[in-house]
């Protein structure tokens, strides 16, 4: 391997792929049932997103990494933490591949999804 | 411990199958308690386990806390279908649920509850039932569930539920000691399914959790001690001695803790049944061969603890400490310590400030500091407690005081690691920070109270005074061990025999002569008749000095002063 310094190059990450590690760590965390897809019109009720990336949204304002996470939580879970939980999950994974600190992680609750009724 | 050991003679056991052939309301509620009290019991046990630096805090703390709301939701009621308690446990844990452990928890106990339904008793066939419906319930509420998780120990504990029953388990006590023997067998398996257990080399903390809520419960249907955690051993890092200096019992008097290189393997069941007839709170650490044991005993019992050890091998360091002494004046800090911190608006200027004592806190409170983080010479912060400081504060503009020159670095780094705009004025002592808060404004801008602060930093003199733990020359001082020094802005200054000739020596060469202000802030190891004493011989020296004496409550340090 060659040891000789190479000169310095720009690294982009596209927020396709951010959306990508967001939505496989949402997807992981526990009372996630699912993605919502946020290009609904208004007083659509929600849809489980075909790809999940679909109830993902990264931005970059002023530098900084921001997600918003559109979800669909299981009915009976406590919905504060649960997303909290998602949060914090999202945010540890991200910062790990990306390798920098990223800004805030919003997420959206978009529905409960009933499959017990107790 | 395995069931094979803690399970009671053949005779016992039979008549403990027939009183728990079925379960009502009231037995289902005491179980329930039972574990909680072995899951807070062994709570350090998990905590110790986690593996993430951040997703689910510490485990064993929340799944205790979920737990507890379990039962806080049962209140006073005698009721006596177990339908009902079910329904109660249930809607407490998820009312409490804390951490992902505490939601999956919930979870598990959503569903057992379900399939009780609105039965009055719980038998063999409904308490698989149960587990089935547990497991069910808690796999529906993630898309991708991942195994070697308490989701896999649930799932173990349904299988082994049915497996018993299938073999013709007649009692619930049967199927209940079936999943517990699984639990912890499956538990043990979970670094195999995780890699990142496996190269942390620790099993699943939620899984062990679960494990000793259903363990605790087949205790106390034997009738085995529910307050004594597992003889087990934890590395040396993870012995959290502080938490266990809080839980003291009425006649334990003293704290004992001894370090001891064992001269042959030690079989710890043995030697944790020898401490529990000596004393409480037991805790046994291990790091490179050497021992750490902890227990708390009576006054009569001082001694045994070190005679017991004597026997096993060589004793390194012996540790006393008078916990009723201890817990006086901790209640007299408790007392003192609750101050205010300043609140702030979103887009105002915070400051963060780290202090080595509730004292040195209180001052900073009331000085306009938002946030507070505990350390100091010897207990620095790490930059995650300065980053969880930042997090809690509702604005972006946050200025950091690290008051110690060996936490500079981690306030620095913490600027780095957040969206929030974040500057660190590099104070090295407390005095220093005091200065700088003084220059504080919340609705001034973050670079121009930043400059404000360092420069008000550099126009004060900060003294500490403490006692050398080695011997050493520097500076062109020759301290020997034991000796009090004194130190003027970080730097070594001056040392001495005793307190009062090194303060006063320090204090004239941070030019106490010609000060108006002169603050004496005293430490946790000294009283206030003491400090007065020294503060009244300040005065007498410099009788047009304006003297102030303030408990800082900070470790090791006698004294830290400004001189401005």
């Amino acid at each position: 391997m060659s040891q000789a310094p190479r000169p310095a190059g720009r690294i982009e990450i596209s927020h396709k792929a951010i959306a990508t590690l967001a939505a496989q760590a949402t997807l992981r965390s526990y009372g996630v049932v699912g993605m919502a897809s946020r290009n609904l019109v208004d007083g659509i009720v929600y849809l489980l997103a075909r790809d999940p990336r679909h109830g993902v949204e990264v931005t970059s304002p002023g530098g900084q990494v921001e997600i918003d996470l559109y979800i669909v939580v299981e009915y009976g879970t406590r919905v504060s933490s649960v997303a909290d939980s998602v949060a914090h999950t999202v945010r540890y994974q991200v910062e790990r591949a990306l390798g920098m600190p990223i800004g805030h992680v919003n997420i959206h609750v978009q529905d409960l999804r009933v499959s017990n009724v107790d | 411990m395995s069931i094979e050991a803690m399970r009671p003679p053949d005779d016992v056991r039979r008549e403990l199958g027939r009183s728990y052939a079925k379960i009502d309301g009231r037995t289902l509620r005491t179980l329930t308690e039972a574990s909680l009290t072995w899951l807070r019991t062994n709570q350090q046990v998990v905590n110790a386990l986690n593996v993430f630096p951040v997703p689910d805090g510490d485990t064993g703390t929340n799944m205790t806390l979920t737990m507890q709301s379990a039962i806080d939701a049962l209140g006073e009621s005698s009721v006596a279908s177990v339908g009902k308690v079910g329904k109660s446990i249930a809607h407490g844990a998820l009312m409490g649920a804390r951490g992902n452990s505490g939601v999956i928890l919930s979870q598990l106990w959503r569903g057992f509850a379900r399939a009780l339904d609105d039965h009055a008793l719980l038998d063999a066939a409904l308490l698989t039932q149960a587990f089935a419906e547990a497991r069910d319930t808690a796999y529906k509420g993630v898309v991708h569930p991942v195994e070697g998780t308490i989701l896999t120990v649930a799932k173990d504990n349904a299988r082994a539920a049915q497996e018993a029953l299938e073999a013709g388990a007649e009692s619930a006590l049967d199927i209940l000691e079936a999943v517990v023997e699984e639990a912890e067998a499956s538990v043990a398996r979970t670094p195999d399914l995780l890699p990142v257990l496996q190269d942390a080399g620790v099993v699943d903390s939620g899984g062990k959790g679960l494990f000793f809520i259903l363990e605790g419960m087949l205790r106390h249907v034997y009738g085995l001690p529910l307050d004594t955690p597992l003889a087990t051993v934890q590395p040396l890092s993870a012995l959290k001695l502080q938490d266990a200096a809080q839980s003291i019992e009425p006649g334990q008097d003293w704290e004992v803790v001894i370090d001891f290189r064992p001269a042959a393997p030690l079989d710890i069941q043995a030697f944790y049944a020898q401490l529990e007839s000596i004393g409480t709170s037991i805790q046994v650490g291990e790091g490179d061969g050497i021992y750490r044991m902890h227990i708390h005993v009576p006054t009569a019992a001082k001694a045994e603890p070190e005679k017991y050890i004597e026997t096993l091998g060589t004793i390194k360091r012996v540790m006393f400490e008078n916990l009723m002494e201890q817990l006086a004046e901790q209640s007299v800090q408790a007392a003192s310590a609750s101050f205010k911190l300043a609140t702030v608006a979103p887009g105002q200027l915070a400051v963060v400030a780290v202090a080595p004592g509730s004292g040195i806190a209180q001052v900073f409170a009331s000085l306009g500091v938002a946030a507070i983080v505990e350390g100091g010479q010897t207990m620095n912060p790490s930059t995650q407690d300065i980053l969880s400081a930042v997090d809690t504060l509702p604005t972006d503009q946050v200025i950091i005081l690290p008051n110690n020159k060996n936490i500079v670095l981690a306030a620095k780094q913490a600027s780095g690691l957040t969206a929030k705009n974040l500057s660190v004025v590099p104070t090295t002592s407390v005095p220093q920070g005091i200065a700088a808060l003084l220059a504080h404004d919340p609705d001034g801008d973050l670079s121009a109270v930043t400059d404000a602060m360092a420069q008000a930093v550099g126009e004060i003199r900060s003294v500490e005074v403490t006692t050398a733990t080695r011997s050493v020359e520097l500076d062109g001082v020759h301290v020997r061990e034991g000796q009090v020094i004194g130190l003027l802005n970080g730097k070594l200054a001056v040392s001495g025999d005793d307190l009062e000739p090194v303060l006063l020596e320090v204090l004239k060469k941070a030019g106490a002569d010609e000060a108006e202000l002169i603050s004496l802030y005293y430490g946790a190891g000294m009283i206030a008749l003491q400090a007065n004493k020294l503060g009244d011989r300040v005065r007498e020296v410099w009788p047009r000095v304006e003297v102030e004496i303030v408990r800082g409550g900070q470790p090791h340090y006698q004294f830290i002063a400004s001189v401005e």
